[in-house]
């Protein structure tokens, strides 16, 4: 008779240990992977938060935390909604690097309920790609949040999605799409050899240092990239299929002085086919975007040049950005508040640097959001401007340029190329700001 | 004869946090509901809304209806009906909890619960107190001060004919100063300015003096402040663009404003990025893009978004992110607007007919669109005021005639 009884309790106490886990039918190996990432108890599952932010909002936290490990998804959706929507305002108000990073992390944390609630139930490859974005919104958004689980979650669900896609459609060198530059033919001024950046090839950093970096001298310099995989394995098509399902932010129209400038955000799989292939109908640039740090898979695919480390602050300072998108546009003449090393994996791009000491010249903004951008465009740059000092064209592949913060730069792309200034209008959803003090940016665009 | 015509008052949006929003089932409440005053004597005479809790502050029932036909135009009505004299009772309800006696006045952030209390003691002027939500307004407040009798004087003198508070906050008595949710939490006005109203957004202040000129100041960046720039302006700056129209309310939302003019134009301005300017906007144009061939329901009150052209990469041109400068609105069937009020990204104007909001689903709309609840009710909008989240509406049955 004991025995019975014990067998039944211990049946009973099985039975309610997996209804605590909402074990469903089907539960794959995906809601499992995610829900190893989680801690056991909800009372791990923990953010430590100043007074900052209100009590309302801890309260929210308690309750959709509880929620989740009840397993009462569509409240704790309902609820996680309510804090991604406050703390989304919290986002939006004031200047972005004044936000309180608590705020963001608040954000993360909403986010990553949420996604865990839409992969509860085992769902098609949208509600996957729709979880995905959901982790992505986290990531540009929020803050780096329980061992950055955001990342590690991404990686899950890309790697779900991946596995049931077919590879990535057609060579991407073939596209007739991207032959025809939209603004047609732009003409490039001659450069005269006397007026450009001087190369050179893999100078020792003290040599950099005391001729170039001391004195504030633009450099190209040669042989320094050669060997980063990315020059042989990026492409149109590696990316799609390395990153295709990430949401990134991308900057719609012709110049970001224009009035109908705008970011959006979209996937890299959208950005290639609206922006690059398909004969775009307006300007799509995914540009200034620390696209390395939301997809670390591109990141092993470059490296940080030694001369980096020649800057004043720790490496963990130093911000690459990326910047890719379709040939034929241009940048005003602005200022960067960095240095900068720029390397081109793909396509070319045309420069033009104004020294400090034409400043007087080019009729800066005189607005907050615009005052390091220059009122002259390009063409009208020629006739103005006396002397307009070194030229930088950099047509081959793997150079890397460096320029100071003080000098003006102007960039002109035949193909692709854009250069942007760190500091974005404030209309933008994500605009950011690189506290480090050397500012690596990547180019890879296809070829015209 | 004369029916009883009072009012009352009725919520609906947000109340995740459980509070007095109507039937408060559930985390929102999409269709106007009767709001359930604690109290039977007490009678509700305005309404704070902080995003995660509600002031009520109600007062002694007032006295009879005065007999005679009751006018129909809300901003005489509500002076029609007897104003309830004297000081009140403060309740919150939703993450905050608590009452206290004696209050004219209270105003709720999520930061700060500002109350205006009778002064303690014989002759005393009024006192301003600042109180931590969360302290149920039991102990100490945050933050203490006498008002200056003087300017309780002020405001007696002026503006109690109409029965409307005569400066609400967080525009406190006598308008030479407001009150901030953020510190400093006392902040002068320039006397200057005869501040009628004031009121607060996320980043920017707007002003109505007593001429009817708008001034705003405070940050820019979503056009909020309507000087055509996305500029900041430290100090009060006169709204150019209105110079000469005098304006009858002002109301600031999260990022955006809107006034009434005296003849019962609406202008709106700021960001609407989620259509609360009543202009159209991209997300919600998209969002219309997607669902492919089937009526949305729209109402023929609206301007009418047309069928894109299936361009697919963008939305209609007409699709406006942010507006620096007042832009005039276009309220359907001609109506007059008489009160506004704006949560953080929504917006509830009252026209001489109808009331507006709280339509039974939770979709956005970037147009102008009645909230036939109170037409099917035959009820008529009084007065309105939004929290960050919600609306609550103040209405008063029709006559039958």
């Amino acid at each position: 008779m004991q025995n019975n009884v014990l067998r039944l309790s211990w049946q009973v106490y099985l039975m309610a240990e997996d209804s605590n886990r909402d074990t469903l039918p089907g539960m794959g190996p995906l809601q499992e992977a995610l829900r190893a990432l989680l801690p056991r108890t909800k009372e791990e599952l923990k953010l430590d938060l100043s007074e900052n932010v209100h009590r309302s909002v801890l309260i929210l936290l308690q309750q959709a935390t509880n929620l989740f490990y009840e397993g009462r998804r569509s409240e704790c959706l309902q609820t996680t909604e309510a804090l991604l929507d406050y703390s989304w305002e919290k986002l939006n108000t004031g200047v972005w690097r004044d936000v309180d990073k608590d705020w963001r992390r608040v954000y993360s944390f909403s986010c990553l309920l949420k996604t865990m609630c839409l992969c509860e139930t085992p769902g098609d490859a949208t509600t996957v790609a729709a979880a995905l974005k959901v982790c992505d919104m986290g990531l540009l958004m929020g803050a780096a949040i329980l061992g950055d689980i955001l990342s590690k979650v991404a990686a899950i669900l890309q790697t779900h999605l991946l596995s049931g896609k077919r590879p990535a459609q057609g060579p991407a060198q073939e596209q007739p799409g991207i032959k025809k530059a939209r603004n047609g033919h732009t003409s490039i001024p001659d450069t005269r050899s006397e007026e450009a950046v001087p190369r050179l090839h893999c100078p020792s950093l003290q040599y950099f240092r005391k001729h170039y970096l001391v004195p504030q001298r633009p450099v190209i310099l040669e042989g320094v990239a050669d060997h980063w995989p990315c020059m042989k394995k990026w492409s149109l098509e590696y990316i799609q299929e390395i990153a295709g399902c990430r949401t990134v932010p991308v900057e719609v129209g012709s110049r970001y002085t224009d009035e109908d400038w705008s970011q959006r955000l979209m996937t890299v799989n959208e950005f290639i086919s609206r922006y690059i292939l398909n004969e775009p109908k307006d300007i799509g640039y995914l540009a200034q975007h620390q696209l390395f740090d939301q997809i670390p898979e591109l990141k092993q695919d470059i490296g940080v040049p030694d001369y980096c480390c020649l800057g004043d602050g720790e490496e963990e300072e130093i911000t690459i950005n990326a910047w890719f998108g379709p040939p034929g546009t241009v940048s005003p003449l602005h200022q960067d508040p960095q240095q900068n090393f720029l390397v081109q994996v793909l396509g070319r791009k045309y420069i033009r640097l104004y020294s400090p000491q034409e400043s007087e010249a080019l009729y800066p903004h005189d607005t907050h959001l615009l005052h390091n951008t220059s009122q002259v465009g390009p063409s009208m740059t020629f006739q103005l401007l006396p002397h307009p000092t070194p030229f930088l064209e950099s047509r081959q592949m793997a150079s890397l340029a460096f320029f100071r913060s003080t000098w003006r730069i102007l960039t002109w792309r035949s193909s692709p190329g854009l250069l942007r200034p760190h500091s974005c209008p404030a209309s933008c959803l994500l605009e950011k700001s690189c506290s480090s003090r050397l500012n690596i940016g990547i180019m890879c665009k296809p070829w015209t | 004869m004369a029916e009883e015509r009072r009012g009352s008052w009725f919520g609906f949006g947000f109340c995740g946090f459980g509070q007095a929003l109507g039937s408060g089932r559930g985390r929102q409440v999409t269709s106007p509901e009767p709001l359930r005053a604690a109290g039977t004597d007490a009678e509700v005479c305005s309404v704070s809304a902080s995003w995660s809790y509600t002031a009520f502050l109600s007062r002694e029932r007032s006295g009879p209806i005065p007999p005679g036909p009751a006018p129909t135009c809300p901003r005489l009505l509500l002076s029609w009906l007897p104003a309830p004299a004297g000081a009140g009772q403060v309740q919150l309800s939703g993450s905050a909890r608590g009452a206290a006696e004696g209050c004219r006045d209270a105003w709720a952030s999520e930061t700060l619960l500002v109350v205006l209390r009778d002064g303690r003691g014989p002759g005393a002027g009024a006192e301003l107190q600042a109180w931590a939500p969360g302290s149920a307004l039991c102990g100490e407040p945050l933050w203490a001060q006498t008002v200056v009798p003087e300017a309780q004087r002020e405001d007696r003198e002026d503006g109690e004919g109409d029965g409307t508070r005569a400066r609400p906050l967080p525009l406190l008595p006598g308008a030479r100063a407001y009150v901030s949710p953020l510190s400093p939490l006392y902040r002068p006005l320039a006397p200057e300015l005869r501040a009628r109203r004031l009121e607060l957004g996320t980043e920017h202040a707007l002003l109505l003096d007593e001429a009817g000129q708008v001034y705003s100041w405070g940050g820019g960046r979503h056009g909020q402040l309507g000087h055509g720039t996305l500029e900041a302006e430290p100090e009060p700056r006169l709204l150019e663009a209105l110079q000469g129209l005098p304006m009858a309310e002002v109301a600031a939302g999260g990022w955006h404003s809107v006034c009434v003019s005296e003849t019962g134009d609406v202008y709106t301005w700021g960001w609407n990025e989620s259509g609360q300017l009543a202009l159209p906007t991209r997300s919600l144009a998209e969002d219309r893009e997607t669902v492919t061939g089937e009526t949305t329901g729209l109402s023929g009150h609206g301007p009418g978004v047309t069928g894109t052209t299936g361009d697919e990469g963008g939305a209609p041109a007409s699709c406006i992110a942010l507006q620096p400068f007042p832009a005039l609105l276009d309220l359907p069937l001609g109506s007059d607007a008489v009160k506004a009020s704006c949560g953080s990204r929504h917006t509830a104007v009252v026209t001489s007919k109808y009331g507006q909001l709280g339509h039974g689903d939770t979709t956005s709309r970037d147009w102008p669109c009645r909230v036939e609840y109170f037409v099917d009710k035959q009820l008529q909008a009084v007065a309105v005021s939004c929290g960050p989240w919600n609306t609550y509406v103040y209405a008063v049955q029709r006559e039958t005639s």
